[in-house]
């Protein structure tokens, strides 16, 4: 902007161009500046985000988290992924297209230093596609999994360790639609 | 489908939804729900979940909670009542990321604060167990994730204990000190861990 005024200043001083041409010319340069400057503000304000990348469930054992997930809700065990200690547990788009995983794992050997949090996740919920309450309800009970609540269209079941974890349709539960 | 529209008129009829959540929710239903292949989906036991649908998050402050994720994350709040509001990633009539389902919406946060005064479950029913296992943070997916522009960011936003995650994420403390993570498209299934 500095080297665009000088050379303007200079075009005026030269003649090149008059008063008032130098004016307007300063006032739109004023103005082009200011757009991108807001535009570049908006742009970098903040974050977007796109979606939920994982969550990470630590429990007493994780293989019996994982078979759960699979069993009950058709995750996918990532390849390379299953350490003995953890499993990474794919669904939604593919992988790096927006995919979400569980992270099921089992407790550090070493003890967190981290102060406690006031705040807990204490659910999440999963969205079914093409939900059939009979099917769906046929289909926990055929696992031998019991509903632990809800209602329909938006049912509940524990985990092995008492995870609360709840799946229903967008028509129940829709952040747009409480 | 006749039975469920029978169910949501009553809801209307009892004043439990409005007009307008009666017509969006019969439509809705009918364009999607209910225009599969109900034969198919009869036969097919297999459950798959589709996307997270929303994350319950505890806190004891709701409003606060709800501020720090609009205000670090640019999330709109919706819904709002006395002891929660819902955080949608996305605005309303958005696809959720590379989602084509039209019956997936859009996952959200859900920050709520317990109500004290709650009643104990009706009827005798027994008060949900304490869980072995705990979701000890989550991440989120952010657009144009670039780590080292993202904690310049997040530390001028005042965030607490900005830390790497590997070299495609951060961790942060929210407002409660509970631990947050956001990462780009790249941190998945396949490279995490």
């Amino acid at each position: 902007m500095e080297r665009f005024i000088a050379d303007l200043v200079k075009s005026f001083e030269s003649g090149k161009v008059d008063r008032r041409e130098f004016c307007k010319t300063v006032a739109l340069a004023a103005t082009v500046y200011a757009a991108g400057d807001a535009a570049h503000a908006q742009a970098t304000r903040g974050f977007r985000v796109i979606g939920v990348n994982h969550l990470s469930y630590t429990c007493p054992d994780y293989t019996r988290a994982r078979d759960f997930q699979i069993n009950v809700f058709g995750l996918e065990n990532a390849p390379g992924h299953d350490d003995g200690k953890r499993a990474n547990l794919m669904f939604g788009p593919e992988p790096g297209k927006g995919g979400t995983f569980i992270v099921a794992r089992n407790p550090s050997p070493t003890p967190s230093n981290r102060p406690p949090a006031q705040a807990y996740v204490d659910h999440y919920c999963y969205t079914l596609s093409n939900w059939d309450e009979a099917r769906v309800r046929a289909a926990i009970k055929a696992k031998g999994q019991e509903i632990s609540g809800g209602r329909d269209g938006s049912l509940h079941v524990l985990d092995p360790f008492n995870y609360d974890i709840q799946f229903a349709n967008i028509i129940e539960e829709n952040a747009f639609r409480r | 489908m006749e039975g469920f529209a029978a169910q949501k008129l009553n809801e209307f009829e009892t004043g439990k939804i409005s007009r307008r959540g009666l017509i969006e929710s019969l439509t809705l239903a009918a364009t999607t729900l209910y225009a599969t292949d109900s034969a198919k989906a009869q036969a097919d036991q297999t459950l798959k979940a589709q996307l997270i649908n929303h994350i319950s998050y505890t806190c004891p402050d709701f409003k606060r909670g709800a501020d720090w994720y609009s205000m670090v994350f640019n999330l709109d709040q919706v819904g709002a009542t006395k002891r929660d509001v819902a955080l949608p990633i996305g605005k309303k009539g958005e696809q959720p990321y590379n989602v084509t389902a039209k019956d997936v919406p859009l996952p959200h946060l859900i920050i709520r604060t317990p109500d004290a005064n709650a009643a104990p479950p009706a009827g005798g029913a027994r008060p949900k167990p304490t869980p072995q296992g705990v979701i000890d943070h989550f991440a989120l997916t952010v657009a144009d994730f670039e780590r080292e522009k993202a904690k310049a960011e997040l530390i001028a936003l005042g965030v607490k204990n900005v830390r790497d995650g590997g070299p495609r994420s951060l961790h942060m403390d929210d407002v409660f000190g509970y631990d947050v993570q956001i990462c780009g498209l790249e941190n998945n299934a396949l490279t995490d861990g």
